[in-house]
């Protein structure tokens, strides 16, 4: 749309033509320029599935109910118990020598110290996690609105995340610089994006990587199915945990429930998404390698399953959702599992 | 005793408004604001037809049709219907008859507003965020009214003489002059010292009010003209509420008992007290969000000189509402407006493509009222919308060169380019270009400017042609950005 030559107001009738008459004009019909808009507007379904599994997990505050007061009661009650049966103990200690009661005072005075600081470092671990979920809806939310001041603000506190590692140096003095000048929200989430992610990014996805590959193999080689079933579940939880402490997050014991939590809500919520992503290709593939072997064929189902599991996780782990980047498919995580039909996907996705 | 009756208003204020919460429950008021013309009937309409239709959407298997309402696109809203509202005294909104005004065999728009006019719209959805999630009900109340009143606003902080001088200040205006020539005849030959006389204040008023309603014809769509009743009386029609008009006073005039000014100036404050006073109290002082509509097409049609005077109209009017970040307390006791959305209406009108550049302008018209409410904290965003939509988009291609049109039904008698339309014919529409720099569009002087060298000119057309669902009854029609619309006004509040 240019001003250059000034074009008056014009209109073009468009009637039902006189036998024999002849428009001068051609009429184009043009695709509704209003729903690109919307969708544009609603945001992707995927940034959609991110923010409902962060809210699902981390979150997610405590309500009432009566499973959880049964739990914390009865909590209470060990906690008294077991009290108690420490006090017997140290007094009966106590009453065989002195130098022995002291010692075993000392002994639950030192369990009392770990217990109060493991206690802090998984609050601190939840409260963590729980800034890097809030960090990602508000980044999405200044993106959506083009808020500069917001982008600014959420920005920083992105860079305060990664102060500890020095890999990330170069970028956040870039980002630094960047603040203090006039640019569009928008474009500021977008730069910091791109200086700050693609590395953590490329860990994540080899991480992912790492266990798809250990779980297919354990598959193949392992004597008993009970085997592979503990191998996997043990891999797909380091492997979420590997992926929230990349970025940035800390789960410890309590955190590690939440994050499990959020990534099960994702791969619930993507569930349906994902049977067009490969998924759905490999299953069928897996008759293929079922054919040559049943071992092989299970391991490569296993292989998809943890690299999906690690999608789902960085889904919700990434302090901010996928603006400039593109978000990782099954076949960039795990492309030894898609040797064939690899290729076909990553060209459809070229479009 | 003024500062008295202001903390009485205030107290009765509060008053009424907790009585309403109360009575009301979750909701809020919704100000509807625009001068006439400016479509607020058709949005308030549109508005609710949509959210009455919007639960059945799914069920009839129709696509969502708001779908940037987050309550809408997660299927979280059970129904919308219409209720008896609050006050009795005052009309229900005749909803029934604008939708059958708009969708009936002949298509119109709905006629002016004359009176003032109300409506409840309870929506029941699920509640997602809070102590108590769950269904729960929501209550939006919408007040219609002619938006020529809303020229009054202003005069509640203006004496007689000061509504005078700026009367006749205005009217010398070279736009103005012609059309106010003959009223500033009448004047300039009355003396505001003598007696008083009836005949004369009548005759004064009668010529006051040609002046006024020539200007506001749609050649050359002036928007600065109070006061409102005056241009449409409604129920006041010959009451002496209305008989007075400006006069030529002298600097540091005082009006002698029982003189022309005198009685002027007594009618001039029955008439704020009484007629403004009242309809302000009643319909805006306790509003919780905004909308501004803005017909910026009309004005842009007749030249800068009238762009100038909406901007002025606006900026008066709106300097008039309470602005402000609100709380829980506050919206109990003393409501404030914490969002306002000014509106560009009848985007269809014009080409998607044009809509930044009328944005632009938008937000040069109301720039005022943008910075005050941005200072006090409340939430501003500007659009362009359509509440119903009237035409779809397509490109003409003559020759070599391609022009982004519109494709609908132009009104009876609109004419462009040698074209003088009979409201049946279809045609597609190049209104012109807005210009790129929104500053453009205020310098000149140019009013009613001729079709002939007019830049743009957009053309008015007919309610789309209308589409009926199972049960027969019309489906809403289609829309532009009305769902962004709903989710910055109160989208918030259905979490």
């Amino acid at each position: 749309m240019t001003d250059a030559p000034r074009s008056r107001p014009r209109a073009f009738r468009l009637d039902e033509l006189a036998p024999g008459g002849e428009r001068d004009f051609v009429l184009e019909e043009r695709p509704d320029a209003y729903e690109a808009e919307t969708a544009r507007l609603t945001g992707d379904p995927d940034e959609q599935a991110a923010e409902q599994a962060q809210a699902a997990g981390f979150l997610r505050r405590g309500s009432f109910g009566w499973g959880g007061l049964l739990i914390s009661s009865l909590g209470g009650l060990i906690a008294f118990s077991f009290g108690l049966w420490l006090d017997q103990l140290i007094e009966s200690l106590f009453t065989r020598s002195m130098a022995l009661g002291f010692v075993g005072l000392g002994l639950a005075g030192l369990a009392l110290l770990a217990l109060v600081a493991l206690i802090g470092r998984e609050a601190r671990a939840i409260f963590r996690q729980r800034r890097v979920a809030l960090l990602h809806k508000a980044l999405a939310l200044a993106h959506e609105t083009d808020d500069r001041d917001l982008a600014r603000a959420k920005i920083g506190e992105l860079a305060a995340i990664y102060q500890g590692r020095p890999a990330t140096a170069a970028a956040r003095a870039h980002l630094e610089d960047l603040r203090g000048e006039i640019v569009d929200g928008r474009d500021l989430i977008e730069i910091a994006e791109r200086e700050l992610m693609p590395a953590l990014d490329a860990a994540a996805r080899r991480e992912v990587a790492g266990a798809a590959k250990r779980v297919s193999l354990v598959a193949v080689i392992s004597p008993r199915a009970a085997v592979d079933l503990i191998v996997v579940a043990a891999q797909a939880l380091r492997l979420i945990r590997r992926i929230a402490e990349i970025y940035g997050g800390r789960p410890g014991l309590l955190g590690a429930w939440r994050l499990a939590r959020a990534v099960g809500s994702h791969l619930a919520i993507t569930g349906g998404m994902a049977l067009t992503d490969g998924l759905a290709q490999q299953i069928i593939g897996h008759g293929l390698a079922a054919k040559i072997s049943a071992r092989l064929g299970e391991g490569v189902v296993n292989g998809a399953l943890t690299a999906r599991i690690g999608i789902s996780a960085i889904s919700v782990c990434r302090p901010m959702p996928f603006f400039a980047e593109k978000p990782p498919s099954l076949g960039d995580v795990a492309p030894f599992l898609f040797s064939d039909s690899g290729k076909g996907e990553g060209a459809k996705r070229e479009r | 005793m003024s500062v008295l009756t202001d903390l009485f208003s205030e107290a009765r204020n509060t008053a009424a408004n907790l009585a309403e919460v109360i009575a009301r429950g979750r909701g809020l008021r919704l100000g509807v604001t625009g001068l006439s013309r400016a479509g607020k009937t058709v949005f308030i309409t549109a508005l609710a037809q949509q959210f009455a239709a919007l639960a059945h959407a799914a069920a009839e298997g129709r696509k969502n049709p708001l779908p940037v309402l987050r309550v809408a696109a997660e299927r979280r809203l059970i129904s919308g219907r219409l209720e008896p509202q609050p006050d009795d005294n005052v009309a229900r909104f005749a909803f029934e008859d604008h939708v059958a005004a708009l969708t009936g065999p002949d298509r119109q728009w709905p006629q002016s507003t004359r009176q003032i006019s109300e409506l409840r719209l309870r929506l029941e959805f699920d509640r997602r965020t809070g102590l108590r999630p769950g269904p729960t009900s929501f209550v939006i109340d919408i007040v219609d009214y002619p938006g020529e009143w809303l020229l009054d606003l202003p005069l509640l902080e203006k004496s007689y003489a000061e509504w005078s001088r700026e009367t006749f200040e205005a009217s010398a205006a070279a736009a103005r002059a012609p059309l106010a020539a003959e009223w500033r005849g009448f004047s300039a030959g009355l003396d505001p010292g003598a007696q008083e006389n009836e005949s004369v204040a009548r005759r004064a008023a009668e010529l006051f009010t040609g002046y006024l309603r020539a200007s506001r014809a749609e050649a050359y769509a002036l928007s600065t003209l109070p006061p409102g009743r005056f241009l449409m009386p409604g129920d006041l029609e010959g009451s002496p509420a209305l008989t007075f008009a400006p006069l030529p006073l002298p600097e540091g005039h005082r009006a002698v008992r029982g003189s022309l000014a005198a009685m002027m100036e007594r009618r001039y404050e029955a008439y704020k007290s009484h007629v403004v006073k009242p309809f302000f109290r009643d319909h805006f002082a306790r509003l919780d969000r905004q909308i501004v509509l803005v017909d910026a097409l009309s004005a842009l049609n007749s030249g800068p000189a009238a762009l100038r005077d909406l901007q002025r109209a606006l900026d008066d009017v709106l300097a008039a509402f309470r602005v402000g970040r609100g709380n829980a307390l506050s919206r109990l006791v003393r409501p404030k407006i914490d969002r306002i959305l000014v509106a560009a209406t009848k985007a269809d009108h014009l080409h998607h493509l044009s809509h930044d550049r009328l944005e632009a302008i938008l937000r040069q018209l109301t720039a005022r009222a943008i910075s005050r409410a941005d200072f006090s904290g409340a939430k501003v965003d500007v659009v362009a919308l359509a509440a119903i939509r009237a035409t779809r988009e397509a490109a003409v291609r003559r020759g070599r060169e391609t022009l982004d049109a519109i494709v609908g039904t132009p009104l009876k008698g609109e004419r462009l380019d040698g074209e003088i339309f009979d409201g049946e014919t279809e045609a597609a529409i190049f209104p012109g270009l807005l210009p790129a720099d929104p500053q453009k569009a205020f310098r000149g002087d140019g009013l009613a400017t001729p079709e002939g060298e007019a830049d743009v000119r957009f053309l008015r057309f007919r309610p789309p042609l209308p589409a009926f669902g199972v049960d027969g009854k019309p489906l809403p029609a289609p829309h532009i950005r009305l769902d962004r619309a709903c989710q910055f006004l109160f989208g918030d509040r259905l979490s």
